[in-house]
């Protein structure tokens, strides 16, 4: 046997080592392919991960499917975001066309200018040759305008199939998409695309997409619940800005949704399926028109408003203001610590309003007391104090109104 | 005359002629690096020669030099074989110095943060060559030093090894042995992932049964409440620094010992009481240099090419996900070396099983030579302690597999199954839903109901029969509000069950079966069952798996069903308030005059109580790249 004698222990030996240094190089050659798959891989648990949290943690105000909701939250899946220029092969064909049309003309008139010059008139030969270069160009000019002609056509059509994106929100500065296109510069659509035509443009970020995502979901938006009417705002994520998130689990978010980019293959029905789109940042300046002040606390005061104004409440919004915005849900389910909101408008048109103490009320203002002066009146059988008392400061009229739509279809 | 004021080799080149010169020169600079040794003794020494000079060159390396001092300078041809040594100790002092090695190169990459750590591992994985053969190796490398040390001890008691005079190399072996424990769990927290924490968190939480000083031992080594960046750079320094640090200490006197009282020999080759290690007759030794030392160096070659085979091709170091102190994984044990305390301590009090009951077993294994004084090592006069070693094999072997998680306290019945099919990869194992490939997860609802059709019908025959049948009772409704509950978009919601695909989705089929047999496993506890599987498509490359299971609630107390007379489970029933109304029809009313109501007890149109319903989903979501499927 090798191992006995001292000759077959060094045989063994050096056959063991030489192999080792074999297998070693043979993993390190294929290293490469394998760190490289390796880094795939995790992307895509990244993306799962991602997927997870997007589900738990951000579907409820940006959409199951990353489409935005209603002055809640911007969608995500949404060329715009990042950075699909819808009109960009059209606008490119322009240019181009533009430019060799500055070519085909200038050549023009300097041949003419050849032809008709007195002092130093062309040979007959030259004649001839400027003439065929003529119609030659006047080909070619006529096939230019006419790939202009086209292409603004289509891109015209482009637009006008955005349009109801357009009232989505997508391009918030465009008047109207018909009246720029039918302007004679026709470079102010490539102007306004450069400035406008990416989130990343509209709010001026230099860097790069998924920087933007991660500093988003990191520090949040402070103050975006008076951007967003029917939200509380985007908070901090980040475990560093007091958020409850590490920050692997910010950049599996980031990877998610960056899935959902398709380069080029974007389409205008992507525009359409995105419920809401990112509000441009403000210049600095003051909103146009203050916001609107709160109802204040006085019910009777509050009725005559919303009657003199006449402001129609909306059951849509007022569900989502119930639900989101003023958390009324978080107690009013169940019945367990306050009145369920199932069946409210009922209650209080057959049992409160039968009370002696609310005669003369009608169901609009136990409603708007109820809610503005909480503590006037508390159902039997629950606490009083546990609701807060300051909605009358923090609703505006029209978010009262809602509120009383939506209630009203609790029956 | 040498040019320089002090002989050189240069009159030496002068004297002798230049080749002669180097040739002494090279001999001389051999013989004092091997300290003894020339060129022509290590010719010898290496051809199988007997040594040609006396006195003997090849016992000088171990005289005067340091590193083979603590080598004896030869062995009886007896304890050379495998049997007794089974070339334990040797492995063990080999892992010793390939865990240095391969921890050494993987600090280079390595920071002890938490914020940091995971990156660290995600780094050697993907972006450093050869990072993942030198992590599979130390990872290996500890599992089997860990495994190789506790053999090396049963050993070392099997055959007597322990008696006089080797009392105290025993003990010295012992601690080498917790050493060797306690460096291999420090190891375990620093990649910071899912499996490290809770491991680990289960670890150091039996410090914490310690009387009196237990919560400060447990603060001491975790650095705060609970393990966070303190208790990482503190599980770091002790696996690097401390616990090295004793390691060598101890692996030094261990050696010297063995230096001291050479290798006790088989049981059966000295007369009883009698300790012949030391005297070895001439015709017996065998010395180190050469027989021995090339016997080394080839064990060093053949072990670490096993070791790189199996990493290469066999093992990978887990990595699960990040270390998260919110999420406890269902199903976690502390690593399999100390399995047997976490075994010990679900028979009862954790100060007597988690603290007691290991400090009485190592300190009774500390005394052992000094309890255990017969002189005879032979096995026919061992036999108690022989029985004892064996008792301890079985015990620790019994306690280990009560530690693992199947025998732990069970969740119920639902989560459980959902969990089995479903859970991430640990422990080199995955839930077997993950394992469907990308292209067999075909959108649509599916339902364990398709295997339990009467005999002979079509699946979809079963189907259609199934769907009629769930959205008469509205399980189907509660199917959809559970799917909306979880953040399924509305435009994904399925409208009905369709049959498994069986031709482009075999392995669907496969889970889909197993799914449904796990179901059948709890019949007590999931009465009436079904499961589904509802894929819908996310994004491009991602695919969202729904599993839901519906069943009839039953009453549970402590974990156990709760049985009437004839054996059959107790159902929940459905109940709703409805106003009370006495014997002439009129409503009741109480004292203020308000409609009193009553909890009633749901009747079908048989007029039979109306089991509750009960339905519960987890959801997971499958990227293309993922590759659970390999």
């Amino acid at each position: 046997m090798l191992g006995k004698s001292i000759d077959g222990k060094i045989l063994s030996g050096i056959v063991m080592f030489v192999a080792i240094m074999i297998l070693i190089g043979w993993v390190a050659i294929n290293e490469e392919a394998r760190m490289q798959s390796f880094v795939v891989q995790h992307t895509g648990r990244s993306i799962e991960r991602g997927a997870e949290l997007f589900a738990s943690l951000c579907a409820e105000c940006h959409g199951e499917e990353g489409f935005g909701q209603g002055d809640r939250a911007p969608g995500l899946n949404n060329p715009h975001l990042f950075g699909y220029d819808p009109v960009g092969e059209f606008t490119a064909a322009i240019t181009n066309a533009s430019r060799a049309l500055v070519r085909f003309n200038d050549e023009m008139e300097a041949l003419l200018s050849e032809l008709t010059d007195s002092e130093n008139p062309p040979s007959e030969e030259r004649q001839s040759e400027i003439f065929a270069r003529i119609d030659e160009l006047e080909v070619m000019i006529e096939e230019q305008d006419a790939i202009v002609a086209e292409s603004v056509a289509a891109r015209a059509e482009t637009l006008n199939q955005l349009s109801a994106a357009v009232e989505n929100g997508l391009f918030p500065q465009w008047e109207n998409v018909t009246d720029i296109e039918a302007t004679t510069a026709i470079n102010e659509v490539e102007v306004f695309f450069n400035t406008n035509g990416t989130r990343l443009a509209q709010v001026g970020w230099a860097g790069d997409l998924h920087g933007y995502i991660v500093t988003t979901l990191i520090h949040g938006r402070p103050g975006s619940d008076n951007v967003w009417l029917n939200s509380e705002g985007m908070i901090a994520w980040s475990q560093t800005a007091g958020g409850p998130l590490r920050h692997d689990q910010i950049e599996d978010l980031a990877a998610y949704i960056l899935n959902w980019d398709k380069g080029s293959a974007w389409t205008s029905e992507d525009f359409m399926a995105v419920q809401q789109y990112g509000k441009p940042w403000s210049d600095g300046s003051l909103p146009s028109e203050p916001p609107p002040p709160p109802v204040g606390d006085n019910p009777l005061r509050i009725l005559e408003t919303l009657q003199a104004e006449a402001i129609e409440g909306s059951a849509v919004s007022g569900e989502s203001l119930y639900d989101a915005k003023f958390g009324c849900t978080d107690c009013h389910r169940n019945g367990a610590s306050a009145p369920d909101t199932v069946g409210t408008w009922t209650r209080v048109l057959t049992e409160r309003l039968s009370e002696p103490q609310f005669a003369g009320y009608s169901a609009e203002q136990y409603v708007v007391e109820s809610i503005v002066n909480p503590g006037a009146y508390v159902v039997d059988g629950y606490n009083s104090g546990l609701m807060p008392a300051d909605f009358g400061t923090r609703m505006t009229s029209q978010q009262l109104a809602d509120i009383i739509a939506f209630l009203k279809t609790q029956e | 005359m040498s040019i320089l004021p002090f002989p050189s080799f240069l009159d030496d080149v002068k004297e002798k002629g230049f080749k002669k010169a180097v040739f002494e020169g090279i001999d001389d600079s051999v013989e004092r690096l091997t300290a003894g040794m020339n060129i022509q003794d290590v010719r010898e020494a290496l051809r199988g020669e007997t040594a040609s000079r006396r006195p003997n060159p090849r016992l000088t390396p171990h005289a005067d030099g340091f590193w083979l001092h603590m080598r004896p300078s030869y062995f009886n041809r007896d304890v050379t074989g495998m049997y007794p040594s089974f070339r334990l100790g040797w492995l063990s002092s080999y892992f010793v110095f390939f865990e240095t090695i391969t921890g050494i190169l993987l600090m280079l990459w390595y920071t002890p943060s938490p914020e940091i750590a995971y990156g660290d591992m995600l780094t050697i994985l993907s972006n450093v060559p050869l990072g993942q053969l030198m992590r599979d190796m130390h990872r290996l490398g500890a599992e089997f030093m860990v495994a190789v040390v506790a053999m090396h001890m049963m050993r070392t008691w099997i055959t007597g090894s322990y008696k006089k005079p080797r009392q105290f190399t025993w003990f010295t072996g012992l601690l080498l042995l917790v050493i060797t424990g306690f460096l291999s769990f420090s190891g375990y927290l620093l990649p910071w992932d899912q499996l490290s924490l809770w491991a680990v968190t289960i670890g150091a939480s039996m410090a914490e049964a310690t009387p009196v000083v237990g919560d400060q031992v447990n603060l001491l080594l975790r650095g705060a409440p609970e393990l966070g960046a303190n208790g990482l750079l503190r599980f770091y320094l002790l696996h690097v620094l401390a616990l090295p640090a004793l390691l060598f200490v101890f692996f030094g006197v261990h050696y010297y010992k063995v230096v001291i009282y050479g290798h006790s020999l088989p049981p059966q080759k000295e007369n009883i009481g009698e300790d012949s290690a030391k005297r070895v007759p001439l015709d017996k030794r065998v010395y180190f240099i050469p027989d021995m030392l090339t016997s080394e160096m080839m064990w060093l070659g053949v072990t670490t090419f096993v070791i790189t085979v199996l990493c290469i091709w066999f093992y990978h170091a887990p990595l699960e996900n990040h270390a998260d102190p919110q999420v406890t994984p269902l199903g976690t044990t502390a690593p399999w070396y100390f399995l047997w305390i976490q075994g010990a301590l679900k028979l009862g009090d954790k100060f007597i099983w988690g603290v007691a009951f290991p400090t009485v077993a190592l300190g009774g294994l500390a005394l052992l030579p000094y309890l255990d004084v017969t002189p005879s090592r032979r096995f026919a006069h061992r036999r108690f302690m022989l029985t004892i070693a064996a008792l301890l094999v079985s015990l620790t072997t019994v306690l280990s597999y009560m530690g693992l998680a199947k025998f732990a306290v069970k969740t119920s019945a639902e989560t459980e199954i959902v969990h089995e099919l479903t859970f991430e990869p640990a422990h080199s194992k995955v839930g077997v839903g993950r394992t469907i490939p990308f292209s067999q997860m075909i959108v649509g609802a599916y339902t364990t109901a398709q295997f339990h059709g009467p005999e002979g019908m079509s699946a979809t025959d079963v189907i259609a029969e199934f769907n009629a049948e769930t959205s008469e009772n509205r399980q189907f409704a509660q199917l959809i509000d559970e799917l909306k509950l979880q953040k399924l978009s509305a435009n994904q919601l399925p409208l009905r069950f369709r049959t498994i695909p069986v031709e482009e989705a075999p392995v669907l089929m496969r889970v889909m079966e197993e799914f449904a047999h796990h179901l059948d496993e709890a019949p007590e506890e999931l009465p009436n069952v079904w499961g589904s599987l509802v894929i819908t498509d996310n994004q491009r490359g991602l695919k969202r798996l729904d599993w839901v299971v519906s069943w009839d609630s039953v009453v549970i107390e402590g974990g156990d069903v709760q049985l009437d007379e004839d054996g059959n489970p107790l159902f929940v029933y459905e109940t709703e308030l409805v106003a009370a109304v006495d014997s002439d029809g009129e409503p009741v009313l109480d004292e203020f005059g308000e409609a009193v109501f009553e909890e009633v007890t749901v009747l079908d149109e048989d007029g039979n109580p109306k089991p509750l319903r009960r339905i519960f989903s987890d959801h997971l979501f499958i990227h293309e790249a993922s590759a659970y499927f390999d």
